[in-house]
């Protein structure tokens, strides 16, 4: 008998691991678990408040225009959107409602418009609309938005996530905005999960198809994809690169990465050495950009030898795209010319708080060393890497963030030098020409001119480097395989995925 | 009585007066601008009038000393304040989280006492031999393993292998008890690996010595039963500094569960913390700091006037 019992505790031990204990999650039919990157610490329409809070925007929100699967310019509100002339634009609305039932009017939008302007506003597009004249809406679908100046590139800001269309009644109390997104936001846990039910009176007929959605913040990237692989949630957001190998491997999972966002160096170019254009670009040419890759993105992402503009765009430059290769020879003639034979020692600011930011740091002092710079890294907490870097308390600083869109126009925060002091572009370096270009652009219709303002735009800055690219990095989305309809969004619109949560589907 | 109840409590409130006006001053010293900060999420550039409206709008335009002034008479008023992100009550958000925090470490020091204190009992009855060795060699390892390699450890085996377990997470006792204590089994485990060392440590340790007393041998020699010595004279004595010692590394815990807390994504206390300071919200930090500290200066304070109550030495000192 003992000897029986003793059997069938041995055998019921061996089979623990293949009974279905209900440990992860029961699914339930038509809903799906996201695990997002970290808890949106607010969610106002219109202020930037980083990329979780951007996808939570989309999936409640919609705006004028967004982005197809490929990255063109669609409408979303907006039927149609044409200039008239060069100072104004004409947007046709299309027939729609606000989640609290209110009619999605020109006046609803320009009353959005106006707010987003306006004095006391903080939102992450004030400033670009200071550049609108005034809104007239002659009839209750149709609005034209008249420029101060010629604005080619409007539809790229109607198109951005911080710029949702919600309902002028839902603002102003505590509550969170309603708009007219896919989904409503049905109840959320601060810094725990939000659920989203669909909007049934969503403008777009058979959409979404989820029944049920639910963000859970997953602040460890590690826990992230183990819920994942345990099956509690069915898509993941910003893998880390050090797991996307096993989740390509994995027959349950799949992965959809994209190089969108990347690491760069800015200069603090008021005072020497770095005040000397032949300076930064010697640093450009001083660094091995493929360790960076290795080291810091475990060889998930690609160099960047020229400005951020991706292979995909259109507006590419193929004969620059090595503007800045790896050539220490030409780094110390650079610096000879400069005055620096012998190189020089400097400080170069990074974070230890975000491991892609410190290692990027470590490659390109190394790097910088085999040429003569000697530089001391600096590495405090996030927060006191932003101050230091917008008082312009550095010599070097590392970056890392993406373009506000494809389009060129979308790296003006990094590259123009008349813009107040910020930690994002360099201090003190301003290239007239760039910011000359930069305008050019923004007011240029025709596409093939834009193609050569930009190209002349990259030209010049690879000349003058108010910046140094220095790495492509992977930016991944995980999923059950059962998952379909979403999609990364290419290159820098890779933030703007969430768009496609209308489109998604589990089972 | 009552005057020395009188002066211990005007002495924690002065307690309670120093942390929080010292917890204001360091973070209001350390570098980082809370608007600044959330505006510039994701590595771009805020526009500097918008920073400047939102420093306006969230008071902290002000000079320090307002700033200090307006604080303390919110506080008189039992008001921590409201968040600089989103304008959530800071009261609210503590009286959600602590219970979850105590919570995890109430349940891990329950693990660890209840295994603890048998094991470490065994440990040295079979002293130095086979079985008091293979555990005290586990009880190293438990020391000197980082809670974050053990959390990482068990997510693998129960939640990724053997999926036994969700990777992590909380859901409220209320909506679902299953799998309420299903979450925090694996977040309570981690911890309790740590601290059943510790007690089990400190019972051998003290289950030895009350082994080498005089009454032990006395009731042997009266002819008391083993087991009935073992539990009402070894156990209860030796019980008595292993529970001083659990109690002050509960203590600690009450802020330190944040790496099991980021780990299993537990959502406490100190993760929250963590979080705050990352983000530089002021009222957050503050509050979630003057609440755990006035939370350790009024236990003390409970202590003393037990003792009091206990002893009349005390009192009259």
């Amino acid at each position: 008998m003992s000897h029986a019992s003793r059997r069938a505790f041995i055998a019921g031990a061996a089979a623990l691991p293949f009974l279905h204990v209900p440990g992860a999650r029961a699914r339930t039919a038509g809903m799906l678990t996201f695990g997002l990157s970290s808890f949106p610490p607010n969610l106002q329409p219109w202020a930037n408040t980083g990329t979780a809070a951007g996808t939570v925007k989309l999936i409640m929100y919609r705006g004028l225009l967004s982005y197809d699967a490929k990255g063109a310019l669609k409408g979303e509100l907006a039927e149609s959107w044409a200039p008239e002339g060069t100072d104004a634009w004409v947007i046709k609305l299309r027939e729609a409602v606000f989640q609290d039932g209110e009619k999605v009017t020109s006046e609803a939008i320009k009353w959005n418009l106006e707010q987003v302007a306006a004095e006391k506003s903080t939102a992450y597009l004030r400033a670009e609309f200071q550049g609108v004249d005034k809104i007239v809406t002659p009839d209750a679908r149709t609005l034209r938005v008249i420029m101060r100046q010629p604005t080619a590139t409007l539809p790229n800001w109607l198109a951005s996530y911080h710029l949702p269309m919600v309902s002028p009644r839902s603002v102003g109390g505590s509550n969170v905005a309603v708009g007219a997104g896919p989904f409503v936001l049905k109840a959320q846990e601060r810094g725990v999960a939000l659920e989203f039910e669909p909007f049934d009176r969503y403008f777009k007929p058979g959409l979404p198809k989820l029944k049920r959605l639910k963000a859970i913040a997953y602040a460890d990237e590690n826990l992230r994809v183990a819920a994942l692989q345990a099956g509690d949630v069915d898509l993941i957001e910003y893998v880390p690169w050090q797991a996307m190998e096993a989740i390509s491997g994995d027959q349950k999972l799949k992965l959809d990465a994209v190089d969108g966002p990347f690491m760069y160096l800015v200069f603090n170019g008021s005072r020497p050495p770095f005040n000397d254009a032949r300076v930064r670009k010697a640093v450009g040419h001083a660094i091995k950009r493929d360790e960076i890759v290795k080291a810091a993105f475990f060889g998930r992402g690609s160099i960047l030898e020229h400005l951020p503009i991706t292979e995909t765009s259109e507006f590419f430059n193929a004969e620059l795209k090595d503007g800045w290769r790896y050539d220490p020879g030409l780094a110390k003639k650079l610096l000879a010319e400069a005055g620096h034979p012998s190189g020089f020692t400097c400080t170069c600011l990074s974070t230890a708080q975000y491991g892609m930011h410190k290692d990027t740091a470590e490659v390109v002092q190394q790097n910088l060393a085999a040429v003569g710079i000697q530089a001391e890294l600096q590495l405090p907490d996030w927060a006191t890497r932003v101050q230091l870097g917008n008082r312009g308390q550095f010599q070097i600083a590392v970056g890392g963030t993406a373009a506000d869109s494809n389009d060129p126009d979308g790296l003006a925060n990094l590259l123009d030098g008349s813009l107040a002091p910020s930690y994002v572009r360099s201090i003190g370096v301003r290239v007239p020409r760039i910011e000359e270009l930069l305008r050019a652009g923004r007011s240029e219709f025709d596409p093939a001119k834009r193609k050569a303002i930009y190209a002349e735009m990259e030209r010049v800055a690879i000349e003058e480097a108010p910046i140094v690219g220095l790495a492509w990095r992977s930016q991944g989305y995980a999923m059950q395989k059962d998952v379909s309809g979403f999609k990364n969004l290419p290159g820098a619109l890779s933030f703007y995925s969430g768009l496609t949560f209308e489109e998604t589907s589990v089972g | 009585m009552l005057v020395y109840m009188a002066w211990r409590v005007a002495v924690a409130l002065s307690l309670a007066w120093v942390v929080a006006t010292l917890v204001f001053l360091i973070i209001h010293l350390i570098p980082g601008d809370p608007a600044e900060l959330l505006l510039s999420q994701g590595g771009v550039a805020p526009d500097p009038a918008a920073v400047e409206e939102l420093r306006q709008r969230l008071g902290l335009n002000r000079p320090l000393a307002v700033q200090y002034l307006r604080y303390l008479g919110a506080l008189a008023q039992g008001d921590l304040g409201a968040s600089l992100q989103d304008d959530h009550s800071v009261a609210q958000e503590i009286a959600l989280r602590l219970p979850r925090t105590l919570e995890l470490v109430g349940a891990a020091g329950l693990l660890a006492f209840l295994l603890g204190v048998p094991s470490g009992t065994y440990a040295a009855l079979k002293r130095d031999l086979l079985a008091d060795r293979i555990l005290s060699a586990f009880a190293g390892v438990a020391l000197s393993a980082p809670v974050f390699v053990i959390g990482t450890l068990v997510v693998l085996v129960f939640a990724q292998k053997l999926r036994w377990a969700p990777a992590g997470g909380y859901v409220p006792l209320a909506s679902d008890p299953l799998r309420h204590f299903l979450l925090l089994a694996m977040p309570a485990g981690t911890i309790a690996i740590g601290l059943w060392a510790v007690v089990f440590r400190m019972t051998r340790t003290s289950v030895i010595e009350v082994l080498g007393r005089d009454f032990i041998r006395t009731a042997h020699a009266k002819g008391v039963k083993s087991a009935r010595i073992l539990v009402h004279h070894v156990v209860r004595n030796a019980l008595i500094p292993v529970i001083t010692v659990l109690a002050l590394h509960l203590g600690t815990l009450l802020g330190g569960t944040v790496l099991v807390e980021y780990v299993f994504n537990w959502p406490g206390l100190s993760g929250y913390l963590v979080r705050a300071v990352e983000a530089r919200d002021y009222p957050e930090v503050m509050g979630i700091v003057l609440v755990t500290s006035v939370l350790f200066v009024f236990l003390n304070l409970l202590i003393d006037l037990l003792y009091a109550a206990l002893d009349p030495r005390i009192r009259h000192t």
